[in-house]
């Protein structure tokens, strides 16, 4: 009922924008600058709504590690891993996500183009934004002070609708905003899959369109997408940029890698590094 | 909503499958490499391109495969259409749930229906690895299998067997993660460790194999 009554107010929000943006003129003239103002404001609370951010009513928002079921605990190993790790480094990158960034590090392009930025990887695979949730707000964010953190997750959230699963990418940011109050964060996009036209890749596209103007209004939040190229003319994804039609190739790295690196370097120079003495 | 994710799933599976199947038509392949993610990861790297490239190799790897779909994939079409003259297989850590003996027993499986498809191929079965940062159940268990696989096809001429461990587990018990990077999967330079010896036990059979 409260979901229906939401997506009402959305739909109607939607529809009010693109009267106002048809009327583009008309509305400059007659419209306040008010009004507008409380459009907006219409817009971002229908979509907090929508994408129900709050972990009561998102379950992908809800922090969860992974239970060990086949018996040689290797979750809680690299997430151990991680915490070490952020004891002994000082990253002004910090990568999280599920395997597509922990196979990142895997490849030449990671020590090309990523290492010479002191970047650290917290990619684990299998992970939904539930498991990365949990894993942030369990150690894996102390004691570091990123400049800028890459956040790659949501392609695994199977149980969880595509609002759902935006919903859980936007908890993870508004976790990342709180504790890391001077860092930038870039999302990427989550990327088609399979080889043929299919369910997921409709549903990883919703969930980029939801984050897409979602994400700004948190913050210094952006949304990339290195997805296009992947997908033909055909709609077939080639086994050369996705080995398994999901996981991507060493070629397919690089390609996403030269505009992320771009931004990175762009982001880093605009951040003033704060030293560890200073947070003391 | 959940039917539809099953459905996605078996269609991607069913999709690699069909290429593999595809890809076996007008390649001649003289070494096959069937198994799991430890095979398929393995053609994503630089080692490939150097030492089994060369060997005209095809790679069948599934990540996630357990023995039963490597068994599957091979009795429905993957070994149709080409003669390798070896094929090396690679399967068992993601066998969950059964025991040493039924691993064993499905690793066999695989062997027959080689032989029966391909009765002049010889088949070089690799060992499993140890894997979990710490002493662990799964270590034991694949332990187990190469154990009981290795006296099972000590009396086969169209077998070999090959233990891929060069000393992983470190004196206090641990793997690096140097070496896997999730305790399980291995990285370019772990690859590199093992291969060297794979690469020499292949030519080596495939002169054999050459009249």
């Amino acid at each position: 009922m409260c979901a229906l009554s939401m997506n009402s107010i959305f739909l109607l929000t939607v529809e009010l924008l693109n009267f106002h943006s048809l009327q583009s003129d008309l509305v400059n003239h007659c419209c306040s600058f008010p009004l507008r103002q409380h459009v907006r404001s219409l817009v971002v609370l229908c979509l907090c709504c929508r994408l129900r951010m709050s972990a009561e009513e998102n379950p992908a928002a809800e922090p969860a590690p992974v239970i060990d079921v086949q018996g040689d605990g290797r979750w809680m190993s690299q997430h151990n891993r991680f915490v070490q790790e952020c004891k002994d480094a000082e990253p002004d990158v910090l990568f999280v996500g599920d395997s597509m960034v922990q196979l990142m590090q895997q490849y030449e392009v990671w020590r090309e183009l990523f290492s010479p930025l002191h970047a650290l990887n917290f990619g684990v695979g299998g992970d939904t934004t539930c498991n990365v949730l949990w894993r942030l707000q369990n150690g894996e964010l102390d004691n570091i002070r990123p400049r800028v953190v890459v956040l790659w997750v949501g392609t695994n959230n199977h149980e969880h609708t595509a609002d759902q699963v935006a919903g859980g990418i936007l908890a993870i940011v508004q976790l990342l905003l709180s504790r890391l109050p001077k860092c930038k964060i870039i999302v990427l996009g989550l990327l088609p899959r399979g080889e043929f036209p299919n369910p997921l890749r409709e549903k990883n596209a919703a969930v980029n369109n939801l984050l897409r103007t979602s994400l700004p209004q948190l913050g210094p939040v952006q949304l990339i997408d290195v997805g296009g190229g992947f997908v033909h003319s055909d709609g077939t994804i080639s086994s050369r940029d996705m080995f398994d039609f999901l996981h991507l190739t060493a070629s397919a790295y690089r390609t996403i890698s030269t505009s992320l690196h771009e931004l990175l370097l762009q982001l880093l120079e605009e951040t003033p590094q704060e030293r560890r003495a200073s947070l003391v | 909503y959940e039917n539809r994710v099953v459905i996605a799933f078996l269609y991607v599976l069913i999709l690699q499958h069909n290429r593999f199947v595809s890809d076996s038509k007008g390649k001649e392949p003289d070494v096959l490499f069937v198994g799991d993610s430890l095979v398929q990861l393995l053609h994503e790297f630089e080692v490939w391109r150097k030492l089994f490239s060369p060997l005209h190799a095809l790679n069948f790897g599934v990540g996630g495969d357990a023995t039963q779909h490597v068994l599957w994939r091979l009795v429905n079409g993957e070994l149709d259409h080409i003669s390798p003259k070896v094929v090396v297989l690679w399967v068992g850590t993601n066998n969950h749930g059964h025991t040493p003996e039924q691993i064993c027993g499905g690793i066999m499986a695989i062997i027959n229906v080689i032989h029966q498809k391909l009765p002049h191929a010889h088949t070089l079965v690799l060992g499993l690895l140890p894997r979990g940062k710490s002493p662990n159940p799964l270590r034991e268990r694949n332990a187990s299998v190469n154990a009981l696989v290795q006296a099972e096809v000590a009396s086969l001429s169209h077998v070999s067997f090959l233990d891929m461990d060069p000393g992983f587990i470190l004196s206090d018990g641990s793997i690096a993660h140097q070496d896997m990077y999730d305790y399980l999967h291995l990285t370019p330079q772990a690859y590199q460790k093992v291969c060297q010896p794979l690469h020499e036990r292949i030519k080596s059979l495939l002169d054999k194999h050459a009249p």
